[in-house]
């Protein structure tokens, strides 16, 4: 009676173990599981501070993106390439996909090369934001030293097209400085950090501009009074655009002194 | 496994020369190797300031060692000092935290395992860090609120500073951060823990609150250092503060231009007010003044002035490589003294203004 009792207890005590055992490894796959995510969560905010501000993907991962927006001093970079649907045209679908690929490349760099943030590509055209990441007291300098940087750096571009046999591309550039709203925006399947408001619109009509003027880089006055004397201006004739009440005092920049 | 092991870091930018009185200097200060020290050979004012700043690190007076120590990974890691930040991770698996607790730690997963008191005090070190926009006096008050006492606040505060000061100084030199990964998994290390934790305890030096001479309380940026005082950093700041000014390898005018710079992209009136008070002491005027803040050039400066004044804007937020790529290319332009100065400079007007706040500097 007391071996069957003992055998009993062993029995008992190993079909324990094998529970507890199995159980542990569990915990462990868990554990390992929940430390493999975390991983992954935080390589993902990593990737993401290039998108959004730090204190911004913060609050997205404690409270989700409803109701993060702050109302900032911007200058906006607009950029269109011009002639680019006749080009589209001509060419074919692989080839342009890979010359537009070469032009953001190079005009992604420019940009944040100058403390400039890539907003968003629409088309091919180029939405640019100085001062929206961080405060940015210098960055009317900053979008004018960029719009200039993507000026050369397209007429290199343009070599390399042309050793090909290829179409060179031409850009229009308006820049405007203005205050707006910065945020996460978006539908539940596609949110986006964004700027929004006239500042924006503005800029876009300053880039309509350079073809009525001939000139590939036009900024408001706005941008202007923050310029240091080293940038050239042209001034050009005040210009009445749609949207903005009172005509728009523009300038054409041609370089940079030193 | 830590993702800041995965931080793009360029070689370093300097060769080490030995400096065998500076090592054994740095090492009878501190108790740590002083290997490093070797980086800073050519600096005699950065390496003095190294020493005396690295003992502090290790100075409480009120504040929870094991707290100060998670600041200063939370700030390392805040900062993508990839060196620092390994520093500090091995100096806590020394001393027995679990790599499990510091990946959490990392993660900012450890909500339920901490104290009020104790997230309060790291996510005040976090803010401070990235200082964008400026601290407000409520958010010191928040610290207070925890249950922080002024000691405590400026001892906090300073801790992060130093932090600060010694991520940038780390990540522009780019000093090579694998052997510090690699430390607390080396065979040796583990097998001898509780021996180097007993000797890393005996680091640490509790002291009693000590306070500023009437001397000591005057100088560049004193408000900011005298907010300390009471705590035996407050001291070695000044030292720090005033050999920066006295700096003969740089122009007199890089240091003021440098705080100036850093404290209008912080935002930091207050700090910007007492940097352009000390510019005008070098006889530049509020014209020439309100240029260089403004546009970051002027042609009252120099070449090597120039180059100071928008290097120290890129310094206030950054991607650790390409910070380190500008660094090299500067190199090319400087000696080595000369080089290493403006990163002690520009490392330390990061670190003053920011703690501004404490003097309502950013007003």
């Amino acid at each position: 009676m007391t071996g069957l009792l003992a055998g009993f207890a062993i029995a008992l005590l190993i079909a324990l173990g094998l529970v507890a055992a199995r159980g542990a490894r569990k915990t462990r796959a868990l554990s390992e599981r929940l430390e493999r995510a975390a991983l992954e969560l935080q390589r993902l905010q990593m990737a993401f501070s290039r998108f959004a501000p730090d204190h911004v993907i913060e609050r997205i991962i404690a409270d989700g993106s409803e109701g993060i927006g702050e109302k900032k001093e911007v200058t906006v970079l607009f950029a269109d390439l011009v002639g680019f649907t006749a080009l589209s045209e001509s060419v074919e679908p692989v080839l342009l996909v890979r010359i537009l690929n070469g032009y953001f490349e190079r005009m992604s760099a420019a940009i944040t090369e100058h403390h400039g943030y890539i907003s968003t590509f629409i088309g091919d055209g180029i939405l640019a934001l100085f001062g929206a990441m961080a405060p940015n007291p210098w960055q009317g300098n900053d979008a004018a030293e960029a719009a200039l940087a993507m000026r050369e750096a397209l007429a290199a571009y343009n070599e390399e097209l042309a050793a090909e046999g290829l179409p060179s591309l031409s850009i229009g550039i308006g820049l405007h400085r203005g205050t707006g709203v910065a945020g996460v925006v978006g539908s539940a399947e596609l949110k986006q950090f964004a700027f929004i408001g006239r500042t924006v619109n503005v800029a876009a009509r300053a880039q309509d501009l350079t073809r009525s003027f001939a000139a590939d880089i036009i900024l408001t006055d706005s941008v202007r009074q923050g310029l240091d004397r080293r940038f050239v201006l042209s001034a050009l004739p005040e210009t009445a655009v749609k949207g903005v009440e009172r005509p728009l005092s523009i300038f054409a920049l041609e370089g940079c002194g030193g | 496994m830590s993702t800041m092991r995965e931080v793009e870091w360029e070689s370093c930018l300097l060769e080490p020369i030995p400096a065998p009185k500076l090592e054994q200097r740095f090492h009878r200060e501190t108790g740590r190797p002083g290997s490093l020290m070797r980086f800073l050979e050519g600096s005699d004012w950065l390496s003095d300031s190294v020493v005396r700043l690295s003992v502090q690190i290790n100075t409480h007076v009120r504040v929870d060692a094991d707290l100060a120590d998670q600041v200063g990974l939370v700030v390392s890691q805040d900062n993508s000092c990839r060196f620092c930040f390994g520093a500090q991770r091995a100096f806590l698996r020394v001393l027995g935290m679990s790599e499990a607790r510091i990946s959490r730690l990392e993660q900012n997963l450890l909500v339920r395992d901490l104290s009020e008191r104790e997230r309060a005090a790291l996510d005040f070190a976090r803010r401070l860090s990235r200082s964008q926009p400026p601290l407000s006096e409520a958010e010191v008050d928040a610290l207070r609120g925890h249950g922080f006492d002024e000691l405590e606040v400026a001892e906090l505060s300073g801790l992060i500073g130093l932090h600060l000061f010694f991520n940038r100084l780390s990540t522009f030199v780019a000093l090579p951060p694998r052997a510090m990964e690699n430390f607390p998994d080396q065979w040796w290390v583990r097998a001898a823990r509780p021996l180097v934790a007993i000797w890393f305890r005996r680091m640490r030096r509790f002291q009693a609150p000590d306070s500023l001479s009437e001397g000591e309380r005057a100088g560049p940026f004193s408000e900011i250092v005298n907010a300390l005082d009471g705590h035996p950093l407050a001291r070695q700041l000044r030292i720090v503060i005033d050999g920066a000014w006295s700096s003969e390898r740089l122009s007199k005018r890089a240091a003021p231009l440098a705080f100036a710079v850093v404290a209008r992209a912080l935002g930091c009136r207050g700090s910007e007010r007492e940097a352009r008070r000390l510019l005008a002491l070098t006889e530049l005027e509020d014209e020439e003044i309100d240029e260089v803040l403004d546009h970051l050039s002027s042609p009252a400066l120099d070449e090597l002035e120039r180059l100071v004044v928008v290097f120290a804007r890129e310094t206030v937020w950054y991607q650790p490589v390409r910070i380190q790529r500008r660094c090299r290319e500067i190199r090319s332009h400087l000696s080595r003294g000369q080089f290493l100065e403006l990163l002690g400079v520009v490392a330390l007007a990061n670190t003053i203004c920011r703690l501004g706040v404490l003097s309502g500097g950013c007003r």
